[in-house]
């Protein structure tokens, strides 16, 4: 049974099976009203071992990892934990993003990080909005802060023999 | 504490979005006469996106710097960012309670880590190694008549249980500091309520909602700024703050400076000194 099979291999699952139900974690989110499930309600089809359910939800992707429903967990379940485990087990699976937007973004990010180590915001910026076809999108943004000094046009130093060495450890290359 | 290697780790918003804060951070250090470095070679903590797709990778970058640090014989890692500090200091508890897995990434990435390196948040640093004393005795200019609320946001206080510095639901340190100051600071409903950071570019409508809400309760009691210590608190909501305003009615601008540039300018310094100038609502005159 799939439930089991988690608990063994997936040492943050162990402890749903503890969740009472109490929805401490779906009060205490300050996006709830936004989710198309409340956390509690992710905790507890997942402790059925029903989570191929939860990956199809806007709520995992929205959720803006501040931890609130995790701190106030009677039984320390570490819900945001499991959200991020739900969004990579959902990509390895294929199950496609129910709010895009949000998971091109994460990629832009991670894409970027990995070419040389430190992130170039304003690349991510322009990056995000060209792959989500929106460039106008905050259109107003970039220049504004570059006018305060707050963007650079390029990018940040490599640091040295971090390509090397992420792309050994992940064995893919990035573009 | 000088017998210690304290080193600062910025991260890429300090060197980028926030180099204000760094300024402001290089000023006050100096002022207090902390002997420091930047630390060397360091790489991205990944921030929530690496570990919303791939959580070993996350841990894998920080491994990294944590183990870069301490070949680099830092006993003291201070990180400014509230997102920087939450990924190493979330890490560090991770592999150290949990060996295996941790000699298991360590044959992975090539990276060793013997846990001395002591992972600090900036306020734990101002706050109880520095100590509220010292930072006082450097007061010149006090903040009076000054109102402040203190906004912590999410991550710098929801690390593991074992790793925090303060409570988690209503911390007091930044409050202490900023009393230390001369100012006076608030009780308030959105110390800890996170600022939707992380959903800046993409989820436009639920960061308005965030923003405004924490911007609303600041500014319905009365406070003269909001100030903060996070990098992406403040990127968050100072930048586009106009337009959230216009949305919740809130007719006074709110500048949201750095705990730093508080500091700097109760020591004395002038505003573009700490950077101040790049602050989109800007502070008002002092007194």
């Amino acid at each position: 049974m799939e439930t089991a099979e988690i608990s063994e291999t997936e040492p943050i699952y162990r402890d749903t099976s503890l969740c009472y139900q109490c929805a401490k974690c779906s009060s205490g989110c300050p996006i709830a009203e936004e989710m198309d499930m409340y956390p509690h309600q992710v905790i507890h089809l997942v402790s059925l071992g029903l989570e191929e359910r939860v990956m199809d939800t806007h709520t995992i992707w929205i959720c803006a990892n501040c931890y609130a429903c995790s701190v106030k967990c009677p039984n320390d379940i570490n819900i945001t934990g499991i959200m991020n485990n739900l969004k990579e087990k959902a990509i390895e699976r294929g199950i496609s993003p129910k709010t895009p937007e949000v998971y091109k973004f994460h990629k832009v990010f991670a894409n970027d990080v990995l070419r040389r180590g430190r992130a170039h915001e304003l690349r991510i910026m322009g990056e995000y909005n060209l792959r989500n076809k929106k460039p106008f999108q905050n259109a107003m943004l970039a220049p504004k802060m570059f006018f305060k000094n707050k963007l650079k046009i390029l990018p940040p130093k490599s640091v040295k023999g971090f390509r090397k060495w992420v792309t050994r450890l992940i064995g893919r290359k990035n573009d | 504490m000088q017998d210690k290697n304290i080193a600062l780790y910025p991260g890429c918003s300090l060197e980028t979005s926030s180099s204000h804060y760094l300024k402001s951070l290089e000023r006050v250090f100096e002022i207090l006469e902390i002997d420091y470095s930047i630390m060397n070679d360091w790489s991205c903590c990944g921030a929530t996106s690496v570990k919303s797709l791939d959580m070993n990778l996350n841990l894998a970058l920080n491994l990294r710097n944590l183990s870069v640090a301490e070949q680099q014989g830092i006993d003291e890692l201070i990180v400014p960012c509230a997102s920087c500090y939450h990924r190493l200091a979330s890490t560090e508890y991770e592999l150290l309670k949990d060996k295996e897995r941790l000699e298991k990434l360590s044959k992975e990435t090539g990276y060793k880590y013997e846990g001395k390196v002591k992972v600090r948040n900036i306020l734990d640093f101002f706050v109880n190694v520095v100590g509220i004393d010292r930072i006082s005795e450097k007061v010149t200019h006090p903040l009076s008549e000054m109102v402040v609320a203190c906004y912590y946001g999410c991550l710098n206080t929801r690390v593991p249980k074992e790793q925090t510095f303060d409570t988690m639901e209503y911390p007091m340190s930044m409050d202490n500091l900023v009393k230390a100051l001369g100012a006076e600071t608030i009780d308030w409903s959105y110390k800890t309520e996170c600022c939707g950071a992380s959903l800046f570019l993409t989820m436009g409508s639920i960061w308005e909602k965030l923003v405004g809400k924490i911007l609303k309760d600041a500014s319905l009691r009365e406070a003269d700024c909001v100030t903060v210590s996070c990098p992406m608190c403040q990127t968050n909501l100072d930048t586009k703050q106009k337009q959230v305003r216009e949305e919740y009615s809130i007719e006074e601008s709110m500048p949201v400076p750095f705990i730093s540039q508080l500091m700097g300018l109760a020591f004395g310094c002038k505003p573009d000194e700490v950077g101040l100038d790049m602050n989109f609502e800007a502070m008002q005159p002092m007194k």
